[in-house]
C-alpha cells in the first residue's frame, strides 16, 4: 500500500467513524462477553463459571441433535438461497418495464415479505400443505401421490424452503433498484449489435448487475443461517417432526432460554459464526472473478 | 499510548458486563434485612406510610390483563401511597424478557412465575423467600397449607400460590354417547379408557388429542408409587423401564391404531377453534381444568370434566399450583409487595375480577364468595377441583433444574414412538440414559 | 409489430396471475378479519365470512388493557421513522467512505462489520441489555433508535455495492473541479443512488416496525408499546386468543408498511442513465 497522507486517512475515518464508535460503543463488549461465556457454565441467572473447552467438546461428542440441526440448516440454506435468488431475479426482471400499473404490481409482489412471519402465513401454508391441501391434490393431479408434509422430516423442511422463496421481496427489490442502474445506453448500442435477449442478459444484465448479485448471495446466506422464525410458523417452535425442522438458530434459542444454557448457545453461535465466515470469505474470494465493478479500488 | 487507553477502557466496559451478569449471587446474601418484626413496628404505626412504587409482571392474554389491571386500581385507591406500574406481555416474550431482566438485576418486584421456571428462578437466588410474611402481610387463615406448601423449595417459599389446577379428560357426553359410551365411571381404568377408545375409533371418532408425554407419564408413575424425579433432583425416580414401556406402548399403539390423532395430524391444527372436539371430531381432551373454560367457551355446546384413569387414581391425581406471585430478591419494597400479593389472594372483590382465571382460589372464603358470580363452566371446575382436592395426593417436590431438557427428550421420544420409528424398549433406554446424563449435573 | 402486440397482453396475464398467487394469503387475512373470531380456523377454506362483521376493527381498535391500538401506532411511527433516518443517512455516509475512500485499516474495518452480521443476537442480547442498563437507557426506545444512527452493516454493505457500481471517472470530474469530498459525497453520489436509498428506507421502515425483541426487552410501560407488541398481546399460548381482532389490527397496521411502500418504490427508478451522464 502507498503511504497515504494523514489527510486521507482523516478523511477516511470521518465517513467511517460513525460505525467504528457505535461498534466500540454497542457491539463489542457484548460480542467479547458472549465469547467469554463461551467457556463457562452460564445459566443467565448465576455468576459464569469457567469450564474451558468444555461446551465445545460436549457439542461435537456428545449431541447429536447439534448435528441434526447443522444439517437441517445446511440443506435450509444451500437449497433455498440459490431458488430463493433465482425467483427474485426473474420476478425483479419482469417488472424491470414501463408500465402504468408497474407500482401496483411491485407492491403486489412485494406482499408475502412484509406479512412475514405473521399468523396468517403460518395458516395458509399449513393449509396448502395440509393432508388435503391444495399441493397435495396438484400432486395427486399429477398422478402422484400425495405426501405427509407434516409427518415426514425431509418433506417438512420443504415447506420452510417454499415459504422462504416466496417471500423473496427484499431481494428482488435490491435486484430491481440494481436494474435501473445500469445504463440503458448499454442495451440500445447492443439492440443495433442485433443481439438477442439471452445474449443480452448474459453480457450485459448479468455483468453489470454482479456487484447486487454478490451482495444478495452473501446477505441471504447469512440471513438463512439465522432463519428460525418459520420453523415456529410451522411446527410451533418445536422443530418437528422428529427434528426435520430444527433449525440451528432454534436449537441455540432453546439452549439459551429454555434450558438456560447460554454457556451452551453462545459456543453454539461462535461455531456458527465461523461456519458462516468461511462461506462468506469464499464468496468474497471467488467474487474477484465474477463480479465487475464500474469504479476501481475498493477492497 | 492512545490504542492501548481504549483498549483498558474496552476492557473495563467488559468486567462490567461481566460483573453485572454476575450480581445474581450476590444479591442474595445482602438483603436479609427485612425481617418482618421491623416491618411490623413500621406498618403498624400512626403516621403516613412512604410512597412506594411497585413494578409487577404477568404474562397473559387480552382478558387477563384487563381484569388485572381493574385490580390494580382497586388496590391503589384503597393504599393511596402505593404506584404500580405494570408490564405484561404473552407467554413467550415474557420469559425473553425475564431472563436479561434477572441477568440485569432489574427483575420487577412481583413476578408471576409457574411451575416450569420456578425452581430455575428460586434456584438461583432470584426470588426473595416469603415465609416471614406469611401470617403477618399475607393473611393464610383461609387457605390450606398444602396450597401455600405449593411454593415451596426445600423449606424456603419463593411464590405464592394464586390458584390451583387438577388433571382430567374434558370431553363432550354427546360424542361419548354416539361412540356408544354410556358414562365414564369415577373409577375408571387404563384398560377401559383403551376399550372406550377402540369404540371410539368404531364410531369414526377420536377418543381425545393424545396425552402430553412429560405431564401424562409423570402422573402415571405416581399411581404406581414413583416419580419422574428422584427427590434430589439428580436422576430419574423409578428404576423398572418396565412401567415407561407399558406406559408408553399403550399410548403409541392407541395412535398407531387410529383412536387418537397420529402427531403430523396434531401439527396441522391452528387453534382450539379448529380442534377436533370443536369440529365434532374428538370426544375429549386430556389437560388442566384451569384450560377447561376457555374450551368450552370455543366449543359452545355442553361439555364435562372426568377424573383421571387408574387403577390407584388418588395416588396420581395432585393438584397443582397454576402460578405463583412470587417477589425478585432485588425488591426494595419486599413487604409491600406481600401486602399486595395479600390482597390478590385473599380480597374477595377483587377475585371477583380475576373469576379463578389463575387457577381454582386458594382461599377458601373467596372460593364460596365465587359460586354466586361465576358461569356454569366455572362451577362445573370449582366442584372437579374440589373433588380433586379430596381424592388426590400432596404434589411431587418441584421440577429440578434441567427438567425442561429431560421432558424435551421424553416429547421427542413419545413423538418418535407414536410415528413407530422406535420401540418403547428401546425408547426407555434411551429416556434414562438421556435424563441420567442432563440430571447428574445437579449432583 | 404483430409480436408485440401479442406480447403486451400476454405480459399482463402473466404477471397478474403470479401476483395472484402473491396476494392470496393477503386477501385471506383481509377476509378473516371480517369473521366471528371462533369460525376463523373452521371456514379457513372459504374466503367469503358468513355472516360480515366489523365488531373485531371497533374490538381491536380499543386495543389492550387501557391502551388504544392508535397509541401503539403513534409509538411504532415514532420508532421508526427516528430510526429510519438515522439508519439510511448514517449508512450512507459510512458506505461512502468504504466504496470511494482509501485509508488504512479499511479492510479490516469492513471485515468486522461483516463479522458483526454473524453474530445471532441472542447470545449477544443479554450484555447488551445490561449495558443499556448501566446507561440508563432502559423503558424509553433509546435502546432501540440510537443504535440506528451509527450505521447498519445491511444498508451499508447494500450501498457500498451500488455506490461502486458507479463510474469513478464521474468523482475524478468532480475533483477536478475542485469539489471535496464532503461534497462529492452530497453532490454526486448521494443523488446517484437514490434507488438504493429508497430500498433501504422501505427495509428499515418495515424491520423496524414489525421489529418485536427490541421493543420486548426496552419497553416496559404499556403505554410505550408499539403496534408489533400490541398485536401479539391479543395472541397467548396459554390463555384465550383473540384472532379476530389480531386479523383486523394486522390489516390496519399493514397499511402504513404498504403505504411507505408505494411511495418509496417510485423512486426505484434509473438512476444514472437518465440523470447521471447526459
Amino acid at each position: 500500500m502507498k503511504s497515504l497522507s494523514l489527510k486521507n486517512n482523516l478523511i477516511g475515518y470521518t465517513f467511517i467513524g460513525p460505525f467504528v464508535i457505535g461498534f466500540l460503543l454497542f457491539t463489542l463488549v457484548p460480542a467479547l462477553a458472549s465469547l467469554y461465556f463461551s467457556v463457562t457454565d452460564y445459566d443467565l441467572l448465576s455468576t459464569p463459571s469457567f469450564i474451558g473447552m468444555e461446551n465445545y467438546t460436549e457439542m461435537f461428542t456428545n449431541d447429536s441433535k447439534f448435528f441434526a440441526s447443522l444439517k437441517v440448516t445446511f440443506l435450509y440454506v444451500f437449497i433455498g438461497v440459490p431458488l430463493r435468488l433465482a425467483f427474485a431475479l426473474f420476478v425483479a426482471m419482469i417488472l424491470n418495464t414501463a408500465s402504468k400499473a408497474i407500482g401496483l404490481y411491485r407492491t403486489v409482489y412485494y406482499l408475502p415479505s412484509i406479512i412475514g412471519g405473521s399468523v396468517a402465513v403460518s395458516i395458509m401454508w399449513r393449509n396448502l400443505y395440509g393432508d388435503e391441501g391444495v399441493i397435495n391434490h396438484f400432486l395427486n393431479m399429477l398422478g402422484l401421490d400425495s405426501v405427509r408434509w407434516f409427518a415426514e422430516p425431509a418433506a417438512a423442511l420443504w415447506m420452510l424452503i417454499t415459504l422462504s422463496v416466496w417471500q423473496f421481496g427484499s431481494s428482488m427489490l435490491i435486484f430491481l433498484a440494481g436494474l435501473k442502474n445500469i445504463p440503458g445506453e448499454l442495451y440500445e448500442a447492443s439492440n443495433v449489435d442485433g443481439a438477442g435477449p439471452v445474449i443480452r442478459f448474459f453480457k450485459i444484465t448479468l455483468p453489470m448487475l454482479s456487484p447486487i448479485i454478490l451482495f444478495n448471495t452473501i446477505m441471504q446466506t447469512i440471513g438463512a443461517f439465522m432463519t428460525f422464525v418459520p420453523a415456529y410458523i410451522i411446527s410451533k417452535g418445536e422443530g418437528g417432526p422428529l427434528d426435520g425442522t430444527l433449525l440451528y438458530s432454534l436449537y441455540l434459542f432453546r439452549q439459551a432460554f429454555v434450558y438456560f444454557d447460554m454457556g451452551y448457545a453462545s459456543a453454539m453461535a461462535w461455531i456458527m459464526l465461523i461456519i458462516i465466515a468461511i462461506l462468506t470469505g469464499l464468496l468474497f474470494w471467488t467474487s474477484k472473478r465474477w463480479v465487475h465493478y464500474e469504479s476501481k479500488g475498493g477492497h | 499510548m492512545k490504542a492501548r487507553q481504549k483498549i483498558l477502557l474496552l476492557l473495563m466496559a467488559f468486567a462490567l458486563v461481566l460483573v453485572s451478569a454476575c450480581g445474581g449471587n450476590n444479591s442474595g446474601n445482602s438483603n436479609s434485612s427485612n425481617t418482618p418484626a421491623a416491618t411490623n413496628a413500621a406498618t403498624n404505626g400512626d403516621k403516613e406510610p412512604d410512597p412506594v412504587t411497585l413494578r409487577i409482571a404477568w404474562w397473559g392474554g387480552q382478558p387477563r390483563h384487563d381484569y388485572t389491571m381493574k385490580v390494580i386500581e382497586m388496590y391503589k385507591s384503597k393504599n393511596p401511597h402505593v404506584t404500580i406500574e405494570m408490564e405484561y406481555a404473552n407467554y413467550d416474550d415474557y420469559w425473553k424478557k425475564l431472563a436479561p431482566q434477572a441477568a440485569a438485576n432489574e427483575l420487577p418486584d412481583i413476578i408471576q412465575i409457574d411451575t416450569q421456571n420456578y425452581t430455575q428462578y428460586a434456584g438461583r437466588n432470584q426470588l426473595a423467600d416469603l415465609t416471614p410474611y406469611i401470617g403477618n402481610q399475607i393473611d393464610v387463615s383461609d387457605i390450606s397449607q398444602n396450597a401455600i406448601d405449593g411454593g415451596k423449595l426445600g423449606d424456603k417459599l419463593y411464590g405464592m400460590n394464586l390458584g390451583v389446577n387438577a388433571l382430567g379428560l374434558n370431553y363432550d357426553p354427546a360424542l361419548l354417547k354416539k361412540a356408544g359410551i354410556e358414562s365414564i365411571p369415577e373409577n375408571w381404568t387404563w384398560d377401559d379408557y383403551v376399550g372406550m377408545a377402540a369404540k371410539a375409533k368404531e364410531a369414526g371418532l377420536f377418543f381425545d388429542s393424545g396425552m402430553r408425554a412429560e405431564v401424562f407419564f409423570g402422573y402415571y408413575l405416581r399411581t404406581l408409587g414413583k416419580t419422574l424425579f428422584n427427590a434430589e433432583g439428580t436422576g430419574l425416580g423409578y428404576e423398572d423401564d418396565q412401567m415407561f414401556v407399558d406406559f408408553f406402548g399403550m399410548l403409541s399403539k392407541l395412535v398407531i391404531d387410529g383412536a387418537v390423532p397420529s402427531p403430523d395430524v396434531l401439527a396441522q391444527i391452528k387453534g382450539a377453534e379448529d380442534s377436533h372436539l370443536v369440529l365434532n371430531q374428538g370426544i375429549g381432551v386430556w389437560q388442566w381444568s384451569n384450560q377447561y373454560v376457555g374450551l368450552q367457551q370455543v366449543a359452545n355446546r355442553p361439555m364435562a370434566l372426568a377424573p383421571m384413569v387408574g387403577p390407584e387414581m388418588t395416588k396420581g391425581l395432585f393438584l397443582k399450583p397454576s402460578m405463583f406471585f412470587s417477589v425478585s430478591e432485588n425488591s426494595k419494597a419486599k413487604e409491600e409487595a406481600a401486602k399486595f400479593i395479600n390482597f390478590f389472594v385473599n380480597d374477595i372483590e377483587a377475585n371477583k375480577l380475576i373469576l379463578g382465571d389463575r387457577g381454582v382460589p386458594v382461599s377458601a372464603k373467596v372460593k364460596e364468595a365465587l359460586k354466586e358470580v361465576s358461569s356454569e363452566a366455572q362451577i362445573q371446575v370449582y366442584d372437579y377441583v374440589a373433588w380433586a382436592e379430596s381424592n388426590s395426593s400432596p404434589m411431587d417436590p418441584a421440577d429440578p433444574i434441567g427438567s425442561a431438557e429431560v421432558f424435551k427428550s421424553l416429547t421427542s421420544l413419545a413423538e418418535q414412538m407414536n410415528y413407530d420409528k422406535i420401540k418403547p424398549e428401546e425408547a426407555a433406554k434411551k429416556f434414562r440414559d438421556e435424563a441420567t446424563s442432563i440430571l447428574k449435573k445437579n449432583k | 409489430m404483430m409480436i408485440k402486440k401479442l406480447k403486451w397482453p400476454i405480459y399482463h396475464i402473466f404477471v397478474a396471475a403470479l401476483a395472484v398467487g402473491m396476494v392470496y394469503p393477503v386477501l385471506w387475512l383481509l377476509m378473516s378479519s371480517f369473521k366471528e373470531s371462533n369460525l376463523i380456523f373452521a371456514t379457513a377454506d372459504s374466503l367469503i365470512p358468513q355472516p360480515w362483521i366489523w365488531e373485531n376493527y371497533k374490538i381491536g381498535w380499543i386495543g389492550i388493557a387501557g391502551q388504544s391500538f392508535g397509541t401503539f401506532i403513534m409509538n411504532s411511527l415514532e420508532i421508526v421513522v427516528i430510526s429510519t433516518i438515522g439508519a439510511v443517512l448514517s449508512s450512507a455516509f459510512i458506505a461512502f467512505g468504504f466504496a470511494r475512500l482509501n485509508f488504512v485499516g479499511k479492510s479490516f474495518w469492513f471485515g468486522i462489520m461483516m463479522v458483526t452480521l454473524m453474530l445471532p443476537h441472542d447470545v449477544v442480547l443479554v450484555p447488551q441489555y445490561i449495558l443499556f442498563a448501566k446507561m440508563e437507557w432502559l423503558n424509553s426506545i433509546k435502546p432501540i433508535v440510537i443504535p440506528q444512527y451509527f450505521g447498519i452493516p445491511f444498508f451499508i454493505f447494500l450501498l457500498i455495492q451500488f455506490i461502486r457500481t458507479i463510474p469513478t471517472e464521474l468523482d475524478e470530474a468532480a475533483t477536478i473541479d475542485g469539489c471535496g469530498k464532503f461534497r462529492l459525497f452530497f453532490r454526486i453520489i448521494l443523488p446517484l443512488v437514490v434507488p438504493a436509498l429508497a430500498t433501504a428506507s422501505i427495509f428499515s421502515f418495515y424491520w423496524r416496525w414489525e421489529d418485536l425483541l427490541g421493543p420486548v426487552l426496552y419497553l416496559n410501560r404499556p403505554s410505550l408499546y408499539p403496534v408489533s407488541m400490541g398485536l401479539k398481546m391479543f395472541l397467548d399460548s396459554d390463555t384465550v386468543s383473540n384472532w379476530g381482532a389480531m386479523f383486523a389490527m394486522s390489516i390496519v397496521s399493514l397499511l402504513p408498511v404498504l403505504a411507505i411502500f408505494f411511495a418509496f418504490q417510485k423512486y426505484i427508478v434509473e438512476g444514472i442513465s437518465t440523470s447521471g451522464l447526459k
